[in-house]
């Protein structure tokens, strides 16, 4: 059987089993850690040891988290999502100041991934989004669960919009673009689904389009938005 | 071609963002996105609440760690660091972190009591995907490796993970030298390290 010695250190070496269960008292973790500093056996010996704790947190007989459980997170994290807005309209307020973050990888991937929050380009190369590749703009939603995106290939573009609030009663939601000048009205008039879902298409595409944004209308549209704009998609 | 945003449709908020990898959802968490961070919960909130579940035997007590560890996730998204290991197994970490702080203000002899509740398949769950089927085999397979293990090894191991006792409060209970108790938990992993890692080289072969 190949059972490893303790990483071949005498002192602490029987430490990094304990350790890595979580069985060490605060003051021996303090002095295990400041130990892994210089010595590579011990490391190695944790590191080797850690994917079988990871397993042992998988091994759990699995069941289901309450439903309630998820609405009590979900009101906690869109109140601060709200309130990192409210504080740094364009960034994340409550991480200025924080060192930057190195995530080669993902930037690649992503290509700029910079403020989100104001509905920034996000160049997603989507696998085998076809020979132009997918361009993906995050709109800014004014209701605080909803979210929508413009996904444009070529010239053409669809805005994907989840978990939108019904129109109100007697209005419909209306697309428009924005060239130059004033927004241009579309016939693209529609509703949500019940779970807030809609796909609506932009026609005429979006060459020389800057803006693509929703508005509440009275049904049949109107010609000149009525309303202020639920959805604001800056190209 | 299958479209992802389409294939997503019918899910809940921030469906667009379901055909993300945890690790880019990650990136989106910390810039304060609580689409993404819905995304990251949907995938990783069941085996939370089971492991939290299985350390604190009691279900308000597995809520609170659950919510504790979620809400530190959301707010500490960029200590995430993919090189040391996946978003689910960082999260399994908060989790059991969490559980072992509560664990720890109950006396060892209930926590002694919970561990020795046993880690038998109790709860309903639901088995909708495949993936769910592998994570369910793969809990089993693990179960089995540490039930193969000498009952002493695999009694300060349950001990320490899942009950939350240091190792000399294990000696204590056990009645046995505190290097003894250290000994049994470096040569119980080990062996599982073994028995995994054959097991895993036999399906990839």
């Amino acid at each position: 059987m190949n059972v490893r010695d303790h990483g071949g250190c005498e002192r602490f070496g029987e430490d990094a089993a304990p350790y890595v269960l979580d069985a060490l008292t605060e003051a021996e973790r303090g002095a295990f850690e400041a130990h892994l500093q210089d010595c590579e056996g011990c490391r190695e010996e944790v590191a080797s040891l850690q994917p079988v704790v990871a397993a042992l947190a998988a091994a759990v007989p699995q069941g289901q988290a309450p439903s309630p459980l998820k609405d009590s997170v979900m009101r906690t994290v869109a109140m601060e999502a709200g309130l990192r807005r409210r504080q740094a309209p364009g960034q994340d307020g409550a991480l200025r100041g924080r060192p930057s973050w190195s995530w080669p990888s993902w930037r690649v991937a992503l290509g700029v991934a910079a403020t989100f929050a104001l509905g920034v380009v996000v160049a997603l190369a989507l696998s085998g989004g076809g020979t132009g590749g997918t361009r993906l703009i995050r709109a800014q939603v004014t209701f605080p669960r909803a979210s929508a995106l413009l996904r444009i290939e070529g010239s053409s573009a669809e805005l994907d919009i989840a978990d939108m609030p019904q129109s109100p009663r007697g209005k419909v939601y209306e697309l428009w673009v924005k060239r130059a000048g004033a927004a241009e009205p579309t016939n693209a008039l529609f509703t949500v689904s019940s779970t807030g879902r809609a796909t609506v298409g932009v026609p005429g595409g979006v060459r020389g389009v800057k803006v693509v944004m929703v508005t509440a209308e009275p049904q049949g549209g109107t010609s000149v938005p009525t309303s202020s704009p639920v959805v604001v998609a800056s190209l | 071609m299958l479209n992802p945003l389409r294939s997503a449709a019918g899910s809940r908020s921030g469906s667009h963002l379901r055909v993300l990898a945890d690790e880019e959802l990650m990136q989106l968490v910390y810039r304060g996105n609580a689409d993404a961070f819905e995304v990251v919960y949907d995938r990783h909130a069941d085996a939370a609440f089971s492991l939290a579940l299985r350390m604190c035997r009691q279900r308000a007590m597995a809520e609170d760690v659950v919510q504790e560890a979620f809400l530190s996730l959301w707010r500490s998204g960029a200590r995430y660091d993919r090189s040391r290991g996946s978003v689910r197994s960082w999260t399994l970490g908060i989790v059991h972190n969490r559980a072992i702080d509560a664990l720890r203000r109950k006396s060892v002899r209930d926590r002694v009591t919970i561990v020795q509740e046993g880690i038998e398949e109790k709860l309903p769950a639901r088995e909708r995907t495949e993936v769910e089927f592998a994570r369910r085999d793969e809990a089993r397979e693990i179960r089995d490796a540490l039930r193969r293990l000498p009952d002493e090894q695999s009694r300060v191991i349950e001990l320490a993970y899942y009950g939350g006792l240091t190792h000399t409060e294990i000696a204590q209970a056990l009645d046995a030298p505190v290097g003894t108790v250290k000994g049994r938990m470096r040569l119980g992993l080990a062996k599982m390290r073994s028995a995994l890692g054959e097991a895993a080289a036999e399906v990839s072969s």
